[in-house]
């Protein structure tokens, strides 16, 4: 099925970006076997099957690249295998110096790229291909095959499964199936403690308000899955195009979509509206990139009108892997034509640029990627929620002494009373009506009875563990996330992005940070290059006082102005040489901007303005590098007006110049530069490369100028070091036959079908040799907003912030300077070493470095501030030997670190290297797909919405537009979500355990057998209806400090960091005040009523209610701001309390019939209550007042200090608050 | 201002609405723990116990209470049980009891038995409360085993061990040799008579077994109107309790002699329970018992401790609320 194809001619368009990323991946693997599903840590991935050929294969490429660098062992196992793992995963992006990658970076999630990219390296067997036929929707359809339809159904749920598949979810939470468990138990005749409604009423109340909450959420993706099925698109019936409903698209029908309209399934481009066959398409939907990508009908396809084609397309079967499409076209047998990537466009994106497309179905409904794609983040499981499991236990073990308590006092008791058993009236076992002078009742005999005990105290005593828990942490945290999204300090008003909570199970970690791990483009910085310095020849052009600002405009064929979208400062001096220069200077100069106008993938587009007879011109790509060269370029006078995939249009100071593109080598990482061979208008073929200084200075003919190299290197180092971004230019003419040879060898290598990446790789390093060095360019990137002042608040808090960069380290040292992260009185380690030995030196001596300066002051204040920075290189060694522990005993000991040239799945390896020795909490922060690994890695991953994608947000836990939100988020929501859920936690075991411990008094004077004076209604809604709200809402809206203060003092976020408000300490002193307050609760009714005509049923009621009025005044006096929501929770409580008290207690068929309405007739029943209620807080209001005053925590003299601001304020409202002085 | 603010109508905006509720800054109220306020709180406390201590503790004092354990007197030293069971001997008991204090009408006459588990699982269980409310109920006797049916399968109204144990000891009360009358009317809640028991409920098939738990009732009065069944089934919540026998409604003077002419027929013997007749008067903390004086004095004297603990600490060690310079971290510098 080779397809055999002529020759490229000149016009055929490049290899799409994406397929040479994608070749890279391949290797030489020929028909690996299969590989195993994408498990969720992408660097535990292993493919033991094909591992040792890979890695041959992948040192040879190795060999070619010294400066990759990637983690060979950031897990232990086999440096074959970890090798091959970690390249399958190597997203390589220099931000620091490269541009030309439209898609050269990394744009598949680390998470499901090695199965699927081996998916497409195969050779496309029938049995793994899927056939379609053009315009034969029947018989493509026909059994075997049955595609789905084009409907979608994201829903869980149907109306039918709803039941079975919720309670199934539901049940995975070992706590329900403990409670269910329970309640089956009680089914049983011998154990009913519970009515059997009663005893399957609290799982059945959590189950359903989950249940309704996840009904509630199914039915909105149902009703968006109806609108989406039913949008029309036309589609081709019986020779015309007719409007179809979307659901009823079929695969191998054709498709035609119109300029703006989104595509509504996954098909291959049959022809366009354009001559060459290019379709512009925007993916935002798909991976949130704003910008054009352009996608090819193939010259094959294109001729024919659609209603006429006829063929087969075999394609993969349906994958997620959005950069990979692997099929062949076959036009009714005129040989197969092979499809890539770039022939496909996807359901969800939109076309643009371009009046109608015409396409064939190949995935439909749930095949198409981007619901193949769509699952949810992965789930992270919260720090507190893994340390509550512990009290969890402990409570578990109470649970068993306490019915083994009561076990065994009842089995004393039976064999104390054996011989009076059967008369004793209240026993009773024999039977003495019947015949059979054996028969008993209910006796089973003494053992089974005792076991039955011990059953019936676990059902009794079940709440220990408390239901409710889990819901109410699921609740509270849906409260503080709303919180979170509708917080003001945390809109993005630029981007119009909202924060997104997208993990719903971990807002208590965000209080709990201790390292912040960061990447820097995109993250630190805007992602918004401006262009700001170029070294041409030798000579430096930076000063752009005296040039205009506005861009260059020229004017089109129709006579109309066409303004660069972005004005670019330029230099005068650069000006008139470019202009009227003469000499070589001036020749290399304008090579210099013809490279950057040309050596990229940048597509012009113009817009209309509001003024006629202007308009402007906006250059769409995928790297913000290149589109601020080619806004440079024009800004100079070269001004690229036109691209198509044959040629390229440059207006040079007016006059239009075509290039012919005679090829084109995208960027990759492994040699991190792009290039483009033109045929220019005076018949010459020249060669012009732009690239990372590392991988240029090695192509570079130094012979040819070197004071020039010297020169233009100098340059770099001081751009880098005021925080640029560099890039080396270089060119070179080639000859009739070195083109002819590489031609013969580039057709070779795109028709490949087998290791294309690497041999068009292999070509494009053949040919970027002896270049000439034409100069460099310096890009900033600015800082965003608040960035040092957010970096600054982080390292008060305690937080130690790391950034991992892939720039360089002078680049990445002088933004560490620029927002704060290093500054001048820090001493610095550089680890940069190029060699395995020197690295390990270079680290033993910062031990003892580190070491030594410990020593010298054993005084914190005194601390020399430290900061490490290392490079990825260095990282490789370290990693690779067992050094790690003193990089993490080095790291440890300093206030910043700084990786730079850091490779993706590096960053999540320096991430576990933190993860592993420590306890601390980490959080990783990145916006780019290069950062997904990190993300995924860190306890919390939090994506920026930026301009690389949503790749990141994607794999986030959170997502926000901005670095310096990160404060408000950790500082303020993340200080107020842990205080509240870990004293929601310490407050739910406590109120569970209070009312268990008031059970178990009362069965001591029951003859141990469980009985109890609360009627069961009551003990089963005790912890889902009487105490449950008041926590929630406390859970949602308690605040310990206000925002002001939060912010104000930084140091105040240690709280969490310390685990203050959650631990085994609080844990214990809440649990003996639970045993206290019972013992209160018990005893003072008990004494009260000893030897009185009490009934069970009136005592249970003071029992009822003291709990319930206990446990709420206990939360009231922890409440620490009260508005009137709290207020009614907490009093609504109690009063709902009493009325479900008084409604069952006036059901006449229940035993205690109008019990309370007595009770509440007597003196002595008010007295008690309140004396309860006064002994039962003594100890804890004695303990509080006692702690806040003598021994105060920092938030209780914070929460003091705005104590007394508030008064001030209120007296003085026009001051400001600055006026509270920081001693 | 922000632009976006401003160009938010014509745009779709995703900014947040503003709110105090949706910013978190409803208006609160943020208590704190001033030595003022938590001396106050104790003193408050304090005084307010004290005086009901007190007031309780006399009020306890105040009423009268007539205590004679009478089962082991009433039986001869052997065969108790033996004695008990056998339906054809004499159990009548009588006692002299001497009054201390005048007791004012109404003065209530208790039993109390001691070590009867009214509140045993088995037992408590072993009723049917629709039974006893509905005629159409009758049969709803599942839970009353052993007492559901008589032997030939009729239902037991009431059925279960509760109704079954009725306590049947008598009193009959004379003053100074002239007999006074019990009221035994109006000794169980209205409440039950009216909703819980039916009046059109009979007893039938009671207390018609091998083994005679206690009390017959008369099968011509309703249910509703059988007040000591009704007291009775009434569970105690411990296992030492009293139940209301009767009242009598007149004052008995100091050192008048009471004769209490018992028939000791309940059997509390095959468990070792005691049996104890209470003569009582009552007030508004109900029957004589210290404890609740006591412990409010106690809490009340506790708390003022407390009180004056707390001041002398915070006279001793001062701190000044709110003083920045006790941050841990400006604590850090300052050693």
């Amino acid at each position: 099925m080779r397809p055999e194809r002529p020759l490229l001619p000149p016009s055929t368009p490049p290899l799409p970006p994406q397929q040479t990323e994608e070749a890279a991946g391949r290797a030489s693997v020929d028909v690996p076997d299969r590989l195993p599903d994408p498990v969720p840590s992408p660097i535990l991935r292993h493919s033991p099957a094909s591992s040792t050929r890979r890695s041959r294969s992948l040192r040879s490429v190795m060999a070619n690249s010294p400066s990759v660098t990637f983690a060979e062992d950031i897990r232990s196992g086999s440096k074959a295998e970890s090798s091959a793992s970690s390249f399958e995963n190597f997203q390589f992006r220099l931000a620091g110096s490269m541009t030309g990658t439209p898609a050269g970076v990394a744009r598949v999630s680390t998470r499901r790229s090695a199965s699927e990219r081996a998916g497409s390296q195969r050779d496309l067997r029938d049995e793994d291909a899927r056939f379609v036929y053009i315009n034969d929707a029947d018989h493509t359809n026909a059994p075997p095959a049955r595609f789905p339809d084009n409907g979608i159904h994201t829903t869980k749920y149907s109306i039918l499964t709803f039941v079975p598949r919720n309670l199934y979810e539901q049940f995975h939470r070992v706590a329900y199936v403990y409670f269910l468990i329970l309640a089956a138990l009680n089914q049983v005749p011998q154990l009913g403690v519970f009515s059997p409604v009663a005893s399957i009423l609290p799982l059945a109340f959590v189950l359903g308000v989950t249940a309704v909450k996840d009904a509630y959420e199914d039915w909105r993706r149902h009703r968006s899955d109806k609108t989406e099925n039913n949008r029309t698109a036309s589609v081709l019936v019986g020779g015309v195009f007719r409007p179809k409903r979307w659901k009823e698209i079929q695969v191998g029908e054709v498709v035609r979509v119109v300029a703006n309209e989104t595509l509504p399934c996954d098909m291959v481009l049959l022809s366009t509206s354009d001559p060459t066959g290019v379709a512009y398409v925007q993916t935002i939907n798909l991976d949130g990139e704003s910008n054009l990508k352009t996608r090819y009908a193939k010259q094959e396809t294109m001729p024919t009108p659609p209603e006429a084609l006829a063929g087969i397309i075999k394609c993969e079967k349906p994958n997620r892997n959005i950069y990979g499409f692997l099929a062949t076209v076959d036009l009714d047998g005129r040989g197969a034509v092979s499809l890539g990537p770039s022939n496909i466009v996807l359901r969800g994106c939109e076309i643009k640029n371009t009046t109608w497309a015409i396409g064939v179905a190949v995935y439909t409904g749930r095949d198409t990627k981007v619901m193949l794609n769509n699952s949810g983040a992965p789930s992270k499981r919260s720090r507190l929620e893994t340390h509550m499991n512990r009290e969890t236990i402990v409570l578990t073990v109470v649970l068993v002494l306490l019915c083994s308590i009561v076990t065994l006092l009842a089995g004393i008791w039976l064999g104390d009373h054996s011989d009076e058993l059967a008369v004793i009236p209240y026993f009773r076992k024999k039977d003495f009506s019947s015949s059979n002078a054996d028969g008993t009742y209910k006796w089973y005999g003494a053992g089974p009875q005792v076991v039955f005990t011990f059953m019936m105290a676990v059902i009794q005593f079940q709440v220990m563990i408390p239901i409710a828990l889990f819901i109410s942490m699921e609740l509270s945290r849906v409260g503080q996330a709303y919180f979170m999204v509708q917080d003001k300090h945390m809109f993005d008003g630029k981007r119009q992005a909202k924060f997104q909570c997208r993990a719903l199970n971990i807002n208590e970690d965000l209080g709990q940070i201790k390292y912040v791990f960061s990447d820097k483009t995109g993250t630190l910085t805007e992602n918004q290059m401006e262009f700001r310095c170029a070294s041409v020849h030798g000579g430096d052009f930076s000063d752009t006082d005296g040039g205009g600002g506005d861009g260059h405009s020229v004017t089109g064929e129709d006579g109309v102005v066409l303004r660069p979208k972005t004005a670019v400062k330029t230099d005068p001096k650069l000006m008139a040489l470019l202009k009227d220069g003469a000499g070589e200077k001036a020749v290399r100069a304008r090579d210099f901007f013809l490279t950057l106008a040309t050596c990229n993938t940048i597509v012009p587009i113009v817009v209309d303005t509001p003024d006629p007879a202007a308009r402007l011109l906006e250059y769409q790509g995928e790297s913000p590098d290149e589109q601020a060269l080619v806004y440079a370029a024009a800004a100079y006078g070269y001004t690229l007006v036109e691209r198509t995939s044959g040629h390229i249009i440059v207006d040079v100071f007016g006059t239009r110049q075509r290039y012919d593109v005679l090829g084109l080598h995208e960027f990759d990482s492994d040699r991190k530069r792009m290039s483009v061979i033109v045929g220019c208008p005076d018949k010459t073929v020249k060669l012009f490369v732009k690239g990372a200084d590392s991988s240029m200075f090695g192509v570079i003919d130094k012979s040819m100028n070197s004071d020039v190299v010297q020169a233009t290197e100098k340059h770099l180092h001081s751009y880098s070091s005021i925080g640029l971004r560099t890039l080396v230019i270089g060119m070179r003419e080639l000859s009739q036959t070195e083109f002819q040879e590489w031609q013969i060898a580039y057709e070779k290598a795109s028709t490949s079908l087998l290791g294309r990446g690497n041999l068009l790789r292999g070509v494009a390093t053949n040919i970027e040799r002896n270049l000439r060095l034409l100069g460099a360019s310096g890009i900033e990137d600015k800082l965003q907003d608040g960035v040092p002042e957010a970096i600054e608040k982080l390292r008060q808090a305690g937080i130690k912030v790391w950034v991992l960069t892939g720039d360089k380290q002078e680049t990445a040292i002088s933004i560490g300077y620029s927002c704060k992260l290093l500054t001048r009185d820090m001493t610095q380690i550089v680890i940069n070493s190029h060699s395995r030995e020197s690295c390990r030196k270079i680290l033993d001596d910062a031990v003892s470095m580190v070491n030594k300066l410990r020593s010298f002051s054993t005084d914190p204040q005194a601390k020399m501030p430290l900061a490490l920075i290392i490079d990825g290189n260095s990282l490789v060694y370290i990693f690779d030997t067992d050094r790690e522990e003193k990089l993490f005993e080095v790291a440890k000991a300093c206030d910043v670190v700084l990786c730079c040239r850091v490779a993706p799945l590096q960053k999540a390896g320096i991430v576990d290297l933190i993860k592993k020795r420590t306890s601390d909490m980490t959080l990783a922060i990145g916006d780019g797909a290069n950062d997904v690994s990190m993300i995924q890695m860190a306890d919390v991953g939090i994506g920026i919405s930026g301009q690389e994608g949503r790749q990141a947000v994607m794999a986030s836990d959170f997502a926000m537009g901005q670095f310096r939100f990160l404060v408000p988020l950790l500082l303020v929501h993340g200080h107020w979500n842990y205080q509240r859920m870990g004293y929601m936690i310490l407050y739910n075991f406590y109120r569970n355990a209070t009312f268990v411990f008031v059970l178990f008094w009362y069965v001591l004077y029951t003859g141990f057998t469980l009985t109890t004076a609360i009627t069961e209604w009551s003990s089963v809604l005790y912890s889902v209806i009487y105490t449950a709200v008041p926590t929630i809402v406390v859970a949602i809206l308690d605040k310990d400090l206000s925002r002001r203060t939060l912010l104000k003092y930084p140091q105040l976020y240690g709280a969490g960091q310390r685990e203050e408000n959650y631990n085994l300490r609080l844990f214990i002193f809440i649990m003996l005040d639970s045993i206290w307050q019972s013992l209160a609760i018990f005893f003072i009714p008990y004494l009260a009523y000893r030897k009185s005509v009490i009934d069970g049923a009136s005592l249970g009621d003071l029992w009822t209610l003291s709990v319930v009025i206990l446990v709420n005044i206990h939360l009231a006096m922890d409440v620490i701001r009260w508005n009137w929501i709290t207020h009614a929770a907490i009093w609504g409580s109690i009063a709902a309390t009493w009325i479900c008290v008084m409604i069952i207690d006036s059901i006449p068929i229940m035993p205690g019939f109008w019990a309370i309405y007595k009770m509440m007739g007597t003196g002595l029943f008010w007295a008690l209550l309140l004396a309860v209620t006064v002994v039962a807080m003594i100890p804890h209001f004695v303990a509080k007042a006692f702690r806040e005053y003598f021994t105060p925590n920092d938030i209780q003299i914070a929460r003091e200090m705005e104590k007394s601001q508030d008064l001030h304020d209120a007296t003085h409202p026009e001051v400001q608050m600055s006026t509270v002085a920081r001693a | 201002m922000d632009p976006f603010e401003v160009e938010g109508d014509s745009r779709k905006s995703n900014k947040p609405k503003y709110s105090k509720f949706t910013q978190q800054e409803l208006p609160a109220c943020k208590p704190l723990l001033t030595p003022g306020i938590v001396v106050s709180a104790f003193s408050l406390i304090g005084i307010l116990f004290v005086p009901i201590g007190l007031a309780s503790l006399s009020a306890s004092q105040e009423i009268v209470e007539l205590i004679d354990r009478y089962d082991t007197s009433c039986v001869p030293m052997t065969d108790k049980v033996g004695f008990i069971q056998n339906s054809k001997t004499d159990k009548t008991c009588t006692r002299t009891l001497t009054v201390p204090k005048q007791m004012k009408s109404p003065i209530y006459v208790y039993y109390q038995i001691g070590d009867f588990y009214q509140n045993h699982r088995r037992y408590v269980k072993s009723r049917s409360d629709k039974q006893l409310r509905y005629k159409e109920a009758a049969g709803l006797t599942k839970n009353c085993e052993p007492e559901g049916n008589s032997a030939d399968g009729a239902p037991i109204i009431p059925c279960g061990l509760i109704a079954w144990s009725l306590f049947n000891d008598t009193y009959t009360i004379s003053v100074n040799k002239k007999a006074i009358e019990v009221n035994k009317k109006g000794i169980a809640w209205q409440s039950d008579k009216n909703n819980k028991f039916g009046s059109d409920v009979y007893p039938s098939n009671f207390q018609k077994g091998n083994i005679i738990g206690g009390a017959k009732l008369n099968e011509s009065i309703p249910l509703s109107e059988q007040e000591d069944l009704i007291v009775w089934m009434r569970t105690a919540a411990l296992p030492t309790f009293r139940k209301l026998y009767g009242r009598i409604e007149a004052d008995i003077m100091a050192n008048d002699q009471l004769t209490v002419v018992i028939q000791n027929n309940y059997n509390t013997y095959s468990f070792g329970g005691s049996k104890v007749l209470v003569l009582s008067t009552t007030s508004w903390i109900g029957g004589k018992n210290n404890f609740i004086g006591v412990a409010y004095l106690t809490i009340g004297g506790l708390c003022l401790f407390l009180a004056v603990g707390f001041i002398v600490l915070y006279m001793f060690k001062p701190r000044a609320l709110g003083d920045p310079s006790y941050l841990s971290w400006n604590r850090d510098i300052l050693d």
